[in-house]
Parts: structure tokens; sequence; C-alpha cells
């Protein structure tokens, strides 16, 4: 029998060999993303410099592309979450895979998704209102605004999950010690705080994890119930409905799990890890996937159900005008992304498919990212009174930024598979005996 | 004198463990190195469960808490009434206090893991211990 010290020493290896000197394709596809990033701040510098006229949003569309991207990253970042802490406490060990991934995802996304409540407000420098602080003014927030919910939502969601991608990495980073030399050790010494491996720090490490994993449960269905809310709580037609709640997580879980599958698969070919993650933990995945999906397809379903059912007329036309209305190619195409598409996934070839996995993520992407803009322009354009209606385009500013969003996630995310061990070098260790 | 004894094998380590600890060896002198957590080891040394739970449940109550009371003190301490709504709106708040009893309960757990397993380690830190890789080891203190 082989030693199992063998398999953990050429496991280590393996997956530090991502943090030695990386291939081409990863400086290529970091100048890409940084370059995508700089455009993006560039065109909000622009946009502070100007105001927010360079952007297309006014009255009645007053949330356009800004908030369809907050919506989408807060959305992305929720599947690291749900890999990591749900499928921990299910034992599902598929999780180990893709946990550091999917936790690194979520940090760098609600990264990207805070800056965008900022990015929609016209003086972004004076953000700092948004948070309860003793001021000269004598004024409190407001708690009864779903807005200032988002801020603890979303800022808890931070936290959190920093401190739980931190924790897992621990006996990692003092795996990374070992093999490092010079400042990179010194770095790894002191942010694996002298990490040895004794039974009482096992112990309480082991504790915390499940408590985190606890809190992190209800607290990832909570962030995306309240970004829900910054919708339903208000009485536009195609926002005030209950089930949006449960709507916007499954999406969101949707939706970050499709990117989850789209930044790991060229992962896993670039530093070469195919030993570790399987096609069959990627077909564990793909399921998610589409039970997910076919959640969100019932709630569109509801939707219509609920407005024709309720007889409420303003309900029934917003209902007709998102599906033949100014928008209905966009929803449509939404249609054909999160629904009809990941039904494919039932043939098992096709989930096993790689290849085809990463391009229907792809497609879900870009789907999720049109349920956001439908739900929120349709929604807005066309409310009660016709004197008020007018539509939306975005503008190339607003473009440029949301490229942005996509180059700051995959720049940070790169930087991330470059300077951090990547696979849960530890865990896996523990389920593979 | 400190004893030590190191392993490639877990079925090694484990049946090494179980030998010294029925021979008479205090388990609270023996100390285990391990790259991954050994629960079988827990129960042979009698590992004593961990208290992190009260700092969670410190953190998650004061997370309550404070939630419930901030916000009644906020809208007390400048009433203004926005939509018609109760100045003290219970259901709102509960957003807030149910993000601060996440929030505090997670930061206070991770507070309660570096100060009972005495984290950061300074003196490791500075001067790393001696590293086993993946290797089991038993350490057996010395009797004064």
């Amino acid at each position: 029998m082989s030693s199992l010290k063998g398999t953990y020493d050429q496991l280590e290896k393996d997956v530090l060999a991502a943090m030695s000197k990386p291939k081409k394709s990863f400086w290529l596809a970091l100048a890409v993303s940084s370059l995508m990033f700089a455009v993006g701040m560039g065109c909000w510098g622009w946009q502070i410099y100007k105001g927010l006229g360079v952007a297309g949003i006014t009255n009645p569309v007053g949330w356009g592309v800004y908030i369809t991207d907050f919506v989408f990253w807060v959305g992305i970042a929720h599947s690291g979450t749900l890999i990591s802490a749900v499928l921990f406490l299910f034992r599902a060990r598929f999780r180990n895979s893709f946990n550091r991934t999917a936790e690194a995802m979520t940090i760098f996304a609600v990264m990207t998704a805070g800056l965008f409540p900022l990015i929609h407000l016209g003086r972004c420098w004076l953000f700092y209102w948004l948070f309860p602080y003793p001021n000269e003014r004598l004024l409190w927030v407001n708690f009864r605004s779903p807005l200032v919910w988002d801020v603890f939502a979303v800022s808890t969601y931070f936290t959190v999950s920093l401190i739980f991608w931190y924790v897992g990495m621990v006996p990692d980073l003092a795996i990374v010690r070992r093999y490092s030399t010079g400042v990179r050790q010194w770095i790894f010494r002191i942010f694996s705080l002298g990490w040895r491996g004794t039974r009482y720090q096992w112990e309480h490490y082991g504790k915390l994890y499940m408590f985190l994993a606890a809190l992190a449960t209800p607290l990832v269905i909570s962030v995306h119930s309240v970004v829900s809310w910054d919708f339903a709580m208000s009485v536009i037609p195609g926002w005030h409905t209950t089930i949006f709640a449960p709507y916007f997580v499954a999406g969101a879980i949707f939706s970050g799990t499709a990117m989850v599958i789209t930044l790991v698969v060229p992962m896993r070919r670039i530093f070469n890890l195919e030993k570790y993650i399987t096609v069959s933990h990627f077909e564990s995945l793909a399921k998610i996937l589409l039970f997910t999906s076919m959640i969100v397809t019932y709630s569109y379903i509801v939707e219509y159900v609920l407005a024709f059912y309720s007889g409420h007329e303003f309900e029934i036309a917003h209902f007709l005008y998102r599906t033949f209305g100014d928008y209905k190619y966009l929803y449509w195409l939404m249609l054909l992304c999160n629904s009809v598409l990941p039904l494919t996934i039932f043939v098992k070839k096709l989930r096993r498919n790689l290849a085809y996995l990463f391009i229907l993520s792809l497609f879900v992407n870009v789907g999720m990212w049109l349920e956001r803009f439908v739900i929120i322009v349709s929604s807005l354009a066309k409310d009660y009174d016709p004197y008020a209606w007018g539509t939306y385009t975005p503008t190339l500013i607003e473009a440029g930024i949301t490229l942005g969003s996509f180059g700051m996630f995959f720049t940070f995310f790169l930087l991330f598979a470059k300077y951090l061990p990547v696979l849960s070098i530890t865990e896996i260790k523990e389920i593979s005996e | 004198m400190s004893k030590q004894w190191i392993f490639d094998e877990k079925s090694d380590f484990l049946n090494k463990l179980r030998e010294l600890v029925d021979n008479g060896v205090d388990p609270h002198a023996l100390e285990t190195i391990t790259p991954f957590p050994v629960h079988e080891a827990d129960h042979i040394l009698h590992t004593r469960t961990s208290h992190l739970r009260f700092f969670t449940l410190a953190g998650t109550l004061t997370g309550l808490i404070a939630g419930f009371a901030f916000t009644i003190f906020t809208v007390m301490d400048w009433p203004l009434i926005t939509g018609g709504k109760p100045l003290i709106s219970l259901p709102p708040f509960l957003v807030i206090a149910f993000e601060l009893t996440i929030l505090l309960g997670g930061i206070l757990s991770f507070v309660g893991f570096l100060a009972l397993a005495k984290f950061p380690s300074v003196k490791n830190i500075l001067q790393p211990p001696e590293e086993f890789g993946n290797q089991f080891v038993i350490q057996q203190r010395g009797e004064e």
C-alpha cells in the first residue's frame, strides 16, 4: 500500500504548483482583465467629473445598469457561501473541490457589488451618510428604508464571508509557509498565526468553522432577500410581490453556480488540477444549476399567475408590457438562457461535458444579468401614469463601468489564484483517507 | 525529558496513542500534531469540547439586543414619522437586528477562537517550531 503521506505530499505539491511560475495564459488573462478594470475606473472618473448626466438613467427610469450590476454581483456572491457553508452543513463532499474558489469569488463579488451603490450616487464621496453615526445634523438614518437594510446586509455579508474564507485558509497557509522562503515565508508566517496543528488548535478550529457555517447559512438567505426588498417594498407593478425574496435567492444561487463553473473550468486547465477537481464534481454542480434553474422558471410562472389571478390591471398591463413591450427581446433572451438552455443538463452526456457546461454557464451569466435588467427597467419604464412613462437606453459610460466591474472581479480572482492555495488542501486530505 | 514519536500512517499513530494511554500515561501530558483533525485521537485523549460556543452565543445575543436597542434609540432621539408608519416599527428593525446578530456572532466567534487557541502565537511566528509536514506526531511532556 502506498503511504498516505506520499499522497498528501503530492497533493501539496500539485496545489502549490499553481502558486509558482504561471503560464503565459495567466499573464494574458491578467493583462486583459486589468485593462478592463482600468477602463471601468476611467469611465467612473469621467462620471464623477461630469456628473451623473453621462449615464442614461433619468426620469422615470432612475435605476438602470448600475443597480442591475449591483444585484447581479450580489447574486454571484451567493454560491460561494452556498458551496462552502450550506454544503458543509449537509456534508456534501464534492464541495471541497470548489469551496476555496467559491469563497474567494464571494469576497470579490461583494466588493464589486459594494461599489455600485457608490457609483450610482451623484456625490459618491458622501456615501458614509448611509451609515448611522452621530453627526452635526443630529439626524439618524431611516431604518425603515430597505436601502439602509442593504447597507447592513451587504457589509455583514462581506465581513462574515471574509472571516469564513480566512479561517478556512489558516491551516493551508501554514502549509504554504513550509514551502516558501524569504519575505514570502514571513508573510505566510504572520497570516498562518503560528499554526501547528495541535489537538486543541484543531478542536477550536473545527468548532469555529461549524459556527461560521451555521451563521453564514441564514445570512446568505437574508442578504438576497434584503436586496429583493429594495424592489418589493415599493408599490411599483412587477416589483410589489411577496415571492421576490425566495425568487431572488434562488436566482442568486443559480447565477453564482454558473459563475463558479465559468471560473473553475479554465482554472482547472491552467493549473493542471484535473486530478482533484473531477468531472463528477462538476456534474454535482450542474445538478445544482439545473435545480435552481427550475426554481427560477417556476418563479417566472408564479409572477404571471399572481398578476393575472389578482385582476390588478396595472400588474396585468405590466406583465404584458414585459413580455411584448419595448424590452421584449431581452425578456425572451432571458427566458432562453435561464429556463430553456439549462434543461439540457438533464442529458447526462451534456452535464459531464465540461466544454458544454462552460458555454452554458456563460449563457446563464448573461441570462441572469438580463433578468435583473428586465425586472428593474421594464417596471420603472411604465408604472401607473402614462404621462410619466419613458424608456431607457444605457450609455457607453454605463457599459464601460459594467465592463470594468468584470475586469475588477477577474483581476482580483486571478491574483488570488496566483498567491493563495486554490484548493482546500487540508480538507481534501481529511476526506481522502 | 520529553519524548516524541513520529508516524507516516494515521493507524500507527492511533495505535501508539492507545498504547500510551492504556499504559497509564496521563492524556494531559500528551500533545499531538496532525496534518488534519483526527477525531479518533480526541476520543482516546478525552480532548475537552471547545468553549467557543459561549463566545458565539454572547456575540449573537449582543447583536440581537444591540440591533433593536439602537434602532429604537434613534427613532426616539429624533422622532420623525416616515410613510405614516409607527416610530417603533419592529418588522424593519428586525432586519437590522438579524444582520447584527450574525455580524457580532461571527466576529466574536473569531475573536473567541483567537483567544482560546492562543493565536496569533508570536513565539511561533518569530521562530517557527519544527515542521512535521504530513506526519502524525505524539509528544509527551516530561515529568518534573
